[in-house]
Order: C-alpha cells, then sequence, then structure tokens
C-alpha cells in the first residue's frame, strides 16, 4: 500500500485487485503503528472508515461505483467540518469550531467514494509555518522526526508521506499547504482564489484562505482538484468559472511553455542545497522544451506585507473571543500574532484590501505578458529542527515564522495557483522543492508542468526509512 | 520578559506599507477589484470544460 498512488489504488479496486476494506484496514493499520510517533493525527475514525468501506464494497458489488475514489482512503486537516467527528483547528478546546453542515470539499470527495481515515493535525487555529502543535503533540517530519514537517497543514503532509493515507485536504493562508508539503517530499496544490469552496472549513483569514489538494504525485493532486473544485452556493467567494479537465491537461506538452525563474526575491539568503535544487529543478524543465528564462517580478515584500495586514486583521476578528475569553489556551506565539491583529486600524485594513487589487492587476498584466508560468523556491532552507519553533523568546519565534513562509505569502495574496513539488534532498537526507506558479484559474498549466517534470524525475518516488 | 516592544516594532512595520505605497491609490480603487483582476486574468481558449 505505502507505493500506491490514488489513481493506481483506485484501478486497482475497479480490477477487483484489492477492496475498499483491505485498502483502509492497511491504511488504519500502519496507523496505528506509526502514528504514535509522527502525530499526524488528531482525531482517527476506525469504526467509521470501515464502515464507508464496507458499504463501498457492498455498492461495487451491485456494480455501482461513486467516482474515480471509489475505495480511496483520505484524511482531511482538522479545521473541516465533518458531522459525527469533533473538530479542534488545532487547539486545545476539543471542539471548537462547529459548523452548519459537512465541509463542502469533504462532501465532494466522499460522493465521489473517498473513505475518510480521519482528522489531521495542525498548527494552532492554522497559524504557524512549522507544524509544532502543543496541544496534540508536534507532527513529526517522517525524513527526519527530530525536524519540523512543516504547517499548518502539518498532519495532512505528514499522513501523505508516511503512507499513511493516500491523499488529504490542506489550507493555505500564507502558505500552509505548500510548505509542508515542501518540507515533507510530496506535492500540495493552493489553487486560485475563489477555485475550491471554503464553506465548512475554518477560516483563518476570508481574503487569503485556499483550500486544497496534498498527495504524492502530481497526477493525484490533479484527480482530487477535478473533484473538489468549482462553484458552491454556500461559498458566496467560489468562482462560477468552467473547470477544465485536469486529469486530461496532463498530456506531457511543455515544448514551448515560457517558463520564468524568479530572480529578485526568492533566492536571496536562501539555503545553498535549496538554491541548487530549484535550479537543476528548471535545468530539467528546460530539457523537457520548455523556454526557460531569468525573471524579476514586481517586489514581492509589498504583497507580503499587504497580505500581512489582511490576515492578521482578518484573524483577529476570527477569533477575537477565544483570544478576550480564554487567551490562556492558546500557545503564546499564537496568542501574540492575534493581539497584533486587534491592533491594526479599519484605514490600514482598507488600504490594504484596495492596494492588493492594485498590485495584482499589475502582477498580471506584467509578468503572464513575459512568461505563462514561474518557478521560486518554496520554503528557504530544509525542514529546521523542531527546536526552531518551539525554543525562544515568542518575537523571535514569529520573526523565524515569518521567514519561513516569506517565499509562499505573496501569492497567497496575489491569489495566484501555485504548487510545491519535491525536487531532491539536501546533504542531511531532506526534502527540497520548488514551486510552479500560474495564471488565475490555469491550474491546468501548472499540473501539466508539475507532471512531466515528475515523468523526468524520480523524487516522488522515494520513501523515508518508516518500518 | 515584556515582549510590547518587539510587538510595537512589528507592527510599524508592517503597517509601513500603507503609508509608503497607498497614497497614489484611485478614487476608483476597491477591494472587489482584485476578484475581477483574477477573472480578467483568466487563460483565453484553453479553460473551457472538455
Amino acid at each position: 500500500m505505502t507505493d500506491w498512488t490514488i489513481e493506481g489504488l483506485a484501478a486497482a479496486i475497479r480490477a477487483g485487485k484489492i477492496s475498499p476494506v483491505e485498502a483502509t484496514r492497511d491504511c488504519l493499520a500502519r496507523i496505528d503503528r506509526l502514528d504514535g510517533g509522527l502525530r499526524a493525527f488528531i482525531t482517527v475514525d476506525h469504526a467509521g472508515a470501515l464502515e464507508t468501506a464496507r458499504r463501498l464494497e457492498a455498492e461495487q458489488g451491485r456494480g455501482a461505483w461513486r467516482g474515480p475514489l471509489h475505495g480511496v482512503p483520505l484524511a482531511f486537516k482538522d479545521l473541516c467540518f465533518i458531522r459525527g467527528l469533533p473538530t479542534s483547528c488545532g487547539t486545545r478546546t476539543a471542539e471548537y469550531f462547529l459548523a452548519e453542515g459537512d465541509c463542502t470539499v469533504v462532501a465532494r470527495l466522499a460522493a465521489a467514494g473517498a473513505v475518510t481515515l480521519g482528522k489531521l493535525n495542525m498548527s494552532e487555529l492554522a497559524m504557524g509555518p512549522f507544524g509544532d502543535n502543543a496541544h496534540h503533540g508536534h507532527a513529526r517530519n517522517p525524513w527526519r522526526t527530530g525536524h519540523c514537517p512543516g504547517g499548518s497543514s502539518s498532519g495532512s503532509a505528514v499522513a501523505v508521506a508516511a503512507g499513511l493515507a493516500l491523499g488529504a485536504v490542506g489550507s493555505d493562508t500564507g502558505g500552509s499547504i505548500r510548505l509542508p508539503a515542501a518540507a515533507c517530499g510530496i506535492v500540495g496544490l493552493k489553487p486560485t482564489y475563489g477555485r475550491v469552496s471554503r464553506a465548512g472549513a475554518m477560516p483563518l483569514s476570508w481574503s487569503n484562505d485556499h483550500v486544497g489538494p496534498m498527495a504524492r504525485t502530481v497526477r493525484d493532486c490533479a484527480l482530487l482538484l477535478q473533484v473538489m473544485a468549482g462553484p458552491d452556493a454556500l461559498d458566496a467567494t467560489a468562482s462560477p468559472a468552467p473547470v477544465p479537465d485536469y486529469v486530461a491537461a496532463l498530456d506531457g506538452r511543455v515544448a514551448g511553455l515560457r517558463v520564468g525563474v524568479v530572480e529578485n526575491y526568492f533566492f536571496q539568503g536562501i539555503d545553498a542545497e535549496m538554491e541548487a535544487g530549484v535550479r537543476r529543478a528548471a535545468d530539467v524543465i528546460a530539457q523537457l522544451g520548455a523556454r526557460v528564462s531569468e525573471l524579476q517580478v514586481p517586489d514581492p515584500r509589498t504583497m507580503s506585507d499587504v497580505t500581512n495586514i489582511v490576515s492578521r486583521s482578518e484573524a483577529s476578528t476570527i477569533h477575537a473571543r477565544l483570544l478576550r475569553e480564554r487567551p490562556h489556551e492558546l500557545q503564546p506565539v499564537v496568542r501574540a500574532r492575534l493581539e497584533l491583529g486587534m491592533h491594526i486600524p479599519a484605514y490600514d485594513y482598507l488600504q490594504a484590501l484596495r492596494l492588493r487589487a492594485r498590485l495584482t492587476r499589475g502582477f498580471i498584466a506584467q509578468v503572464f505578458a513575459e512568461v505563462d508560468v514561474l518557478v521560486a523556491p518554496v520554503i528557504p532552507e530544509p525542514a529546521p529542527p523542531l527546536a526552531h519553533a518551539t525554543l525562544g523568546p515568542v518575537h523571535e519565534l514569529v520573526a523565524r515564522q515569518g521567514r519561513f513562509s516569506r517565499l509562499t505569502r505573496p501569492f497567497n495574496g496575489l491569489g495566484l495557483p501555485a504548487l510545491s513539488v519535491p525536487c531532491g534532498f539536501s546533504s542531511t537526507g531532506l526534502p527540497l522543492a520548488f514551486q510552479i506558479v500560474g495564471r488565475p484559474f490555469d491550474e491546468a498549466t501548472v499540473l501539466r508542468l508539475g507532471d512531466a517534470y515528475q515523468h523526468a524525475t524520480d523524487w516522488h518516488l522515494q520513501r523515508q526509512p518508516l518500518s | 520578559m515584556d515582549e510590547s516592544g518587539p510587538q510595537q516594532a512589528e507592527e510599524a512595520a508592517l503597517l509601513g506599507v500603507i503609508e509608503r505605497m497607498a497614497g497614489d491609490l484611485a478614487l476608483a480603487e476597491e477591494p472587489a477589484r482584485f476578484i475581477a483582476a483574477l477573472e480578467a486574468g483568466r487563460p483565453s481558449g484553453g479553460d473551457d470544460p472538455e
């Protein structure tokens, strides 16, 4: 099971080579064996998963297929509301977040045949790029368990990387899908703002939140996105834009594609092995026939600051009651970040939203006149030791968080699709990664390039030495 | 340790971008134009359903 992809498992189930119950039992057994050390899950739903798998198996016996994910075990970040299961949002409170209905993406994936294994660990309130969580136990990087898994969708990345689940859902407000995907050596997609409904997923920042898929291969992310994407009456920000066939778009044709390697900001001060890994990935892309060039983009620091102002303001508004009534329950760094948001005047918040509109318009017009996609690093260095995320004065920890997420946050403000793809390993055995960023609603091109890269390389096939 | 000093410095640094950049925003600029920018930036032609 640890070598299955979603596509491969779905095909094997359809061919009768493995049953949904067998696949689910295998994942649950692996969770039981390994998750005590990895801490990927907050809630494992043994009974519910097996009940769903048995029902799917019975339907299969009658020739009834729910969809492309029939019998595929998945897991969800613990900010997705799922009826019958607690939702902690990574907080100390067992059921902090309550929604009126199931999370839209979970419902869509279940309708396509997915089995829900449980709810995944995350940074408290989805605030934190390292994936540490003092309440539920720090999720561990499967490649080196003394190192951070990245966050905030830490459990999502760990579960997929360690083969506990075939795929997962994460959310990304400043990099929270791409950072853990990069740190753990899997693929993570932050779709275009509005491409995937956020209904039933705990908000952190309405203006910057994105829900997206995480899996071992780009192809599997395309499969998941196909099911997740589209308009939703429950989320006014979900775009009515038509959903293309993302899997059909993975035709390997990247010859002539204009790829810009971003030279300003993204390589400044980053780890030498990370830089070398990303530049080697660009070389591979060039060998595939793409027209790779170096490119300067409008200063990402401006958009990063604007995004930060908006996120801090909205997060503090959303969690004002928790901050007011139970501040002692919050980790000091999370509390400090929320408190800062309380001090941002409405004037600055609204000017930031207006600036964002202007900056986005300018970025799209300037950059995509020259190239079709961008390539850049995702994380400035391989996953740091857990102590880097947990030890030190609060202001220093906040500063470290800002530095670790500085390469992802600009694309949240810009709302552009961004895909993290593994591209090697450091000398210490930790994953390297790059991100591919595309035009708004052009996930198809981003995925096509990522898939072509994975066909030419085998980084995504490497497995960590877990028993 | 008192964290208010570093926090005030962070706040000031963060809000500096508004002081530097927002002064010449057009009167017509509004938050909703962000969504309009994304919709206008969609690739033409190749994004229709199969």
